[in-house]
């Protein structure tokens, strides 16, 4: 995993004042030991995290934190994460028992993120690139206004600065709690999508598991190239849901990133091993402009 | 009156505002395309796979201009119902509007869509298809459409599948119409692993589209007749007409680049606004 510690090409602003200064925001920290969930062998968890969380011995890719995938995917010492200030929302007042404010609370509490994606500066390859990555522990990667937020600026953060935008998305899709201004992100995402598309910007996003709803039904599958990780569960509407509507046995493989490639709806499964350099080599050529 | 029974009746006239916006006699897409248009010519298909009954759409004349009109049409009786889908669109519905809006933009023609869905289709057909690209790639199409668009919500406006077809430069709805995030069977087993819990969740979700005009995603809402729609439909769809004539006057005397420069600002922005308290 030693990488070169290379120079940032491309237009760089540290003081554009869309980004403050990121938080001493630290990775996750492995520690003791940690079980795969596909075989049930064990791993110490500093191990664990160097193979990238996939297990070793079935291949199973297991979840990954999103300011860990940041770190996974950045150049060494070019990650810079970028935090927005964007206002606490609670758009219906909702409340079903537990009101939504003390949940996000609870989730920022848990996860020690500002909201479901964390979004950085870094440089692929030397590529420079702004990444946006989906946490799924952050109240299942939902997309809520403030999450939305988070990734249009990204996109202009990308714009404004001339770098390539990179996803990783993972989600339940949108978040009940904010009801119709959360389906609105779907609209406020894309927006970002096509500002980033005017610029000529290369945007590649990558489908983790899971991934599902609002987010896979607008930027995840917006991008000009789509990757996705093995096994991932990926669709629009949830399994569960088409059973129950359609009465038909759902067949097997169905909504798995196996089963995209096969209908011509992503562009490659790429194991999280060669995932960077996958991206990096795409990335290089669209911006040769040779 | 105590606090459960305030409960239980927020519940009941919440999942009984949904239910008239689901009265089978409100308005439908072709009632619509046949009062307030003329000389429709139905075009169907996607040229891609198939053609999908759940959205209709064609050239036709609202006064005196031409404009494509696309909706989602959920049927009136038994049959037709099971022939348009309920209005719940497959991948091939939103490709066919795609390419309607297409052709509408190579003649210089307004878009007029009519939102009338509780859902896009959540089936294997629909996901082997790609359901969320189609979406996905109506949103683009609309944000880019170098023509006006406007958009009704007719009855039920549910979940991306609506969305699909009311990302436009305005939004009108029919004052007892619903447009949600997805509708309250499917948020009851999301949040609560029951769609039982459907009033629950259509209490805590405020489905109407008067949660939508307050947080910014509606434009106007279109009076209804006492109890509702369903009692003078034609009527209903008269004031509709007048409301589209209006906002496509409005849109048509400005630059397109102006057009598409406050729609990129709208939907940049989209869901910032905040509901009234209930």
């Amino acid at each position: 995993m030693d990488r070169p510690n290379l120079p940032v090409i491309g237009r760089r602003n540290a003081a554009h004042p869309l980004a403050a200064p990121g938080p001493k925001l630290r990775p996750v920290a492995p520690a003791g030991t940690v079980e795969c969930r596909g075989c049930g062998r064990r791993f110490v968890a500093a191990r664990f995290e160097k193979h990238l969380r996939v297990c070793p011995d079935c291949g199973r890719h297991a979840v990954v934190p999103a300011l860990n995938r940041a770190v996974q995917l950045a150049d060494s010492a070019t990650l810079k994460v970028v935090r927005f200030e964007i206002g606490d929302r609670d758009p219906l007042g909702f409340d079903d028992g537990v009101p939504y404010p003390s949940r996000v609370a609870e989730a920022r509490q848990r996860t020690k993120l500002q909201e479901t994606f964390v979004v950085a500066r870094a440089a692929m390859g030397t590529v420079p690139v702004v990444l946006a990555c989906m946490d799924f522990g952050f109240l299942g990667g939902s997309l809520g206004s403030a999450a939305g937020e988070q990734f249009a600026r990204a996109c202009d953060l990308a714009v404004a600065e001339g770098r390539a935008l990179v996803a990783v998305c993972t989600s339940g899709g949108a978040r009940m709690q904010e009801g119709i201004a959360s389906l609105a992100q779907m609209a406020r995402c894309s927006a970002g999508v096509v500002a980033v598309a005017r610029a000529g910007l290369p945007y590649i996003s990558i489908l983790t598991d899971p991934c599902f709803g609002g987010v896979t039904a607008s930027f995840a599958a917006q991008a000009d190239v789509i990757l996705a990780e093995p096994h991932a569960r990926i669709g629009f509407a949830g399994g569960r849901v088409i059973e129950q509507a359609s009465h038909d046995r759902l067949p097997d493989g169905f909504q798995t990133s196996e089963f995209l490639l096969a209908h011509g709806m992503v562009d490659a499964v790429v194991d999280r091993g060669v995932l960077r350099e996958t991206i990096v080599r795409l990335l290089i050529g669209f911006s040769a402009r040779s | 009156m105590n606090v459960s029974t305030d409960t239980a009746e927020r519940e009941r006239i919440a999942i009984e505002a949904v239910e008239l916006a689901r009265n089978p006699g409100r308005p439908r897409t072709l009632q619509v395309i046949a009062e307030a248009f003329t000389e429709w010519t139905e075009l169907r298909g996607d040229r891609l796979f198939g053609d999908d009954r759940a959205v209709v759409g064609g050239p036709a004349l609202l006064g005196s201009r031409w404009v494509m009109v696309i909706g989602q049409e959920k049927g009136t009786d038994a049959l037709s119902r099971a022939v348009h889908n309920f209005g719940m669109p497959h991948p091939e519905g939103y490709r066919k509007a795609q390419r309607l809006m297409r052709t509408a933009e190579k003649f210089g023609m307004p878009v007029v869509c009519l939102v009338d869905t509780p859902a896009a289709h959540a089936g294997i057909g629909a996901e082997e298809r790609g359901q969320a690209w189609a979406i996905a790639q109506s949103l683009i199409t609309m944000l880019e459409l170098r023509v006006p668009v406007v958009s009704a919500v007719l009855s039920e406006g549910g979940s991306g599948g609506a969305l699909a077809l009311a990302l436009a430069d305005r939004v009108l709805a029919l004052e007892n119409a619903v447009y949600t995030v997805a509708p309250p069977e499917t948020c009851a087993a999301i949040l609560y692993r029951d769609a039982g819990q459907r009033a629950r969740a259509a209490a805590a979700l405020r489905p109407g589209v008067a949660t939508a005009y307050d947080i910014g995603l509606v434009d106007e809402l279109i009076p209804e007749p006492m109890p509702g729609a369903h009692a003078h439909a034609s009527l209903c769809v008269a004031a509709l007409r007048g409301a589209l004539i209006r906002h496509l006057d409005e849109l048509c005397a400005k630059d397109i680049d102006v057009v598409l420069e406050e729609r990129t600002r709208r939907y940049r922005r989209a869901g910032d606004g905040v509901a009234a308290p209930a």
